[in-house]
């Protein structure tokens, strides 16, 4: 008997236990509000966070608490996936790459928040200032519909860091001149100008090797004129290639051609494979890593601040290292420009390329009165005066009247390419399928950057593959 | 044992009462299937969930009342592999029969779909037996580098010699870092740039030396990252077996002037070979497993996919979790047959020698 009264009492004690547990989570008192949110662990999501901390009033006078999970970038999207695809639903907020939005919409985690913007003309306004181009990569899905879902939270775009040092050396700047007839580009101006083959004479140009002369004196170590992205990991080939294949006129699958755009014959038209050819083309000129598969969007800067090489494209995010004496030793020889261009029909450069950075999302079980609160809280973050503070602190700004404000550019080297930039971007998929898409192209363009396959076979194998899997999902008819 | 049943007979089957075991069997079965038909699934997975807690419940009582207290102490070890191990090993084989993925709401049945895909589809099997056969290759290579390179190592420290427990401390160390931390080493030690190896070669050579441009490279890259950790381990157990030779041994054998090789063969071998074919299993098992130094040294570039990192992109970045689930099976299975083999051939050898 005693034995079976034992077991009763335990029985109970952890249902109270669990229906206590249970009462705890349901009955958070109105006063005060918790969003817990999970972010990159990087300066912009840091920045974030410690203006709310201290700067942040909530209007209707509740405590408002933003619970930050920092997540190092390597792990983030696991990490995400885990907690949404378990059920956990631990999340009201979540920095997510443009590119998850199908994903995660479809499996019922994004909120929508048409309705909030609608039932709010002061909170419709602010997110109609943020320039169309990232609005629509960040918030929309299917991409360029009008169905919202995310907030800017670190805006980014590709820019060209370079050395004035290394460019504006008199001696450089003469056998420039007189190899290639033009003048090498030294100043912001002169780099905001450059086409790709300008790019590519620069990286030919300043190949030299350990003892060779490099301004005017032997070089220490070898030296190469440009890098960027051609790693095999993450979308680390695919953000550049994509700016070549738009630029030279080309396209990839169009999403916002369902269901009539097709994959065969688009993804591996003509001018696309000649794009891919002039980026495979510039390959050789960079820091033989690059030769690996391994050179990612770290690996370019890493060399960059090494002072390996004289220019570099990559995003702005990764620039702020480039500043600290600490981790870089090209400091006092930085100049940033745009990323370089193609002559279109009329002259003028054309300058499409893929946006990075990222928004951030409501997800769908946040409450009422977190939602209320969450739109005070995103209303604070998108004004004026906190994205200029942002700005001010190392982040980037996509609302029009921030960064057209002129102390903009001042705040940061590469802020003088930053409002140019944003006419001219554009993003990939949205659809649920992006992973398989991503790695597959991914994998096909390493075989053609460590040299492995041609440009034509690697763009026919991209469509037969996107061909074959967005038709059975029912995208291609 | 007979003491303690004749202190309390078996319940009959209908007799209401906790230690009735086969009456909580009975019950809960009946209720799992009547949840299983009528409840929508997220009810009745907890309701049989509380019905298997109630048969454990019923044979924790039962164990308790007839005094099997030997089945009672293992009995949380045993509800810790159920919950932990066995029920997500279950669950993920009833899940390769459906169609699946973890980011989307619906799921339906497919039977063996799964298993023709990962076996026979056109665009996903050539990857597949790919990856597999990369995987056979490292499997091979790895293991026979550690095996020769950590019996190597364990007949040198078998000795004694100045500094030998600094120098042993010093070469257990790579067994002892994370792999992220070996895997970054080696990336700067690859690395043409910054890289100390092609630094060394341009140098004699007057070229540009890149490892990892090549297959072949890409592999060695691996293979030698993966013996400078793991041939310790195999020197450890190889170790324990040298040390417990007993030395009475090696002394009539000099009393008989017996050829080094002739020692080695008939008094050292015998008594290392179990443990040398623990570390052969041990090692072959892991190999098969191989993916962390793959994604931080190459990101499968190369031609250096393996099954393991093939199918983490497959489960968890793709999120195709029934097609994941499928290949592990797949994969499982060949492990438990290569296993089995390799056991059968050990045992086969014990009792010929």
């Amino acid at each position: 008997m005693s034995t079976r009264t034992k077991i009763k009492g335990a029985l109970m004690a952890a249902g109270v236990a669990a229906s206590l547990g249970v009462a705890d989570v349901s009955t958070a008192r109105a006063e005060e509000v918790t969003l817990t949110m999970a972010v990159p662990d990087w300066p912009p999501t840091r920045v974030m966070k410690k203006f709310f901390d201290e700067q942040y009033k909530p209007k209707s006078g509740n405590t408002v608490k933003l619970d930050v999970d920092f997540i190092p970038w390597p792990d983030f999207y696991t990490r995400v996936n885990a907690s949404l695809t378990s059920g956990e639903k631990k999340y009201n907020f979540i920095v997510s790459d443009s590119q998850w939005l199908g994903a995660f919409v479809e499996g019922g985690y994004y909120r929508k928040i048409n309705d909030l913007l609608d039932a709010d003309p002061d909170f419709k306004k602010t997110f109609m200032s943020v320039h169309e181009n990232p609005r629509n990569a960040y918030s929309t899905y299917p991409y360029k519909s009008e169905n919202y879902y995310g907030f800017p939270q670190f805006p980014d775009v590709l820019v060209n860091f370079a050395r004035k040092d290394v460019l504006c050396d008199a001696t450089e700047q003469k056998n420039f001149q007189a190899k290639y007839n033009k003048k090498l580009p030294c100043t912001g101006e002169e780099i905001d100008a450059m086409t790709w083959d300008d790019f590519k004479n620069i990286g030919e140009f300043f190949r030299r090797k350990k003892g060779e002369m490099l301004m005017g004196k032997p070089a220490d170590d070898d030296f190469y004129g440009i890098a960027f992205q051609a790693g095999k990991g993450y979308d680390f080939s695919s953000m550049q290639i994509n700016g070549f294949i738009w630029q030279m006129g080309g396209d990839v699958w169009d999403e916002t051609k369902v269901p009539n755009g097709q994959a065969e014959g688009v993804v591996n038209s003509p001018v696309a494979v000649k794009a891919l050819e002039k980026y495979l083309s510039m390959i050789d000129y960079m820091p033989p890593v690059a030769k690996t598969g391994t050179m990612d969007i770290f690996k370019s800067d890493e060399l960059f601040r090494e002072g390996k090489v004289a220019m570099n494209i990559d995003w702005i995010g990764v620039g702020e290292a480039s500043l600290d004496p600490k981790t870089s030793k090209v400091v006092d020889k930085l100049v940033v420009g745009l990323a370089p261009g193609t002559p279109g029909p009329d002259g003028k450069l054309v300058r499409w390329s893929n946006i990075g950075g990222q928004p951030f999302v409501l997800t769908t079980w946040t409450t009422d009165a977190q939602i209320k609160e969450a739109v005070e809280f995103v209303k604070w973050w998108l004004s004026d005066d906190i994205q200029n503070q942002f700005a001010a602190a190392g982040g980037q700004s996509a609302v029009k009247s921030v960064y057209e404000n002129p102390k903009y550019v001042t705040y940061r080297p590469w802020n003088r390419a930053w409002a140019a930039s944003l006419d001219w971007q554009k993003d990939v998929w949205h659809v649920p399928q992006f992973f398989e898409l991503l790695t597959q192209q991914q994998d096909q363009f390493d075989l053609a950057i460590t040299g492995k396959q041609d440009a034509k076979t690697t763009l026919d194998n991209i469509a037969k593959f996107q061909q074959n899997l967005l038709t059975e999902a029912g995208l291609i008819q | 044992m007979s003491l303690t049943q004749s202190a309390r007979p078996t319940p009959t089957l209908f007799n209401v009462s906790a230690d009735n075991w086969r009456l909580a069997i009975v019950v809960a079965l009946v209720v799992s299937i009547i949840a299983g038909i009528v409840l929508p699934a997220a009810v009745s997975f907890w309701l049989i969930g509380a019905m298997v807690a109630l048969v454990a419940a019923s044979f924790v009582v039962n164990a308790y009342r007839r005094r099997y207290y030997g089945g009672l102490l293992v009995a949380p070890a045993i509800a810790v592999l159920f919950v932990m191990n066995i029920f997500p090993l279950l669950w993920s084989l009833g899940l390769s029969f459906f169609a699946y993925q973890s980011n989307q709401q619906s799921i339906r049945f497919v039977g063996l779909n799964n298993y023709i895909k990962v076996l026979t589809n056109e665009i996903a099997a050539p990857d597949n037996w790919h990856a597999l056969s990369n995987t056979a290759l490292f499997v091979v290579l790895t293991v026979s580098a550690q095996m020769i390179v950590g019996f190597l190592l364990a007949m040198l420290f078998a000795k004694q010699f100045p500094l030998r427990k600094y120098l042993l401390i010093l070469v257990l160390t790579p067994m002892m870092l994370s792999v992220v931390a070996s895997g970054v080493f080696f990336t700067y030690y690859y690395d043409p740039t910054f890289g100390i190896l092609s630094y060394v070669v341009n140098d004699a050579t007057d070229g540009q030396f890149i490892l990892m441009s090549s297959k072949a490279g890409a592999v060695a890259g691996i293979v030698f990252a993966d013996a400078w950790m793991w041939s310790p381990f195999v020197m450890l157990l190889v170790l324990a077996g040298l040390v417990s030779v007993p030395k009475y041994l090696y002394e009539a054998a000099a009393i008989d002037r017996v050829s080094a090789w002739r020692r080695f063969w008939s008094i050292t071998f015998p008594y290392i070979r179990g443990l040398l074919m623990l570390a052969l299993l041990f090692r072959t098992i892991e190999a098969f497993k191989l993916a962390d130094l793959v994604i931080l040294l190459t990101k499968g570039g190369n031609d250096t996919m393996t099954i393991s990192y093939h199918l983490i992109r497959i489960a968890n970045e793709q999120n195709k979790t029934s097609e994941g689930a499928a290949l592990s099976y797949v994969m499982l299975f060949m492990v438990i047959v290569l296993t089995n083999l390799y056991l059968y051939l050990a045992n086969r050898r014990n009792k010929g020698g």
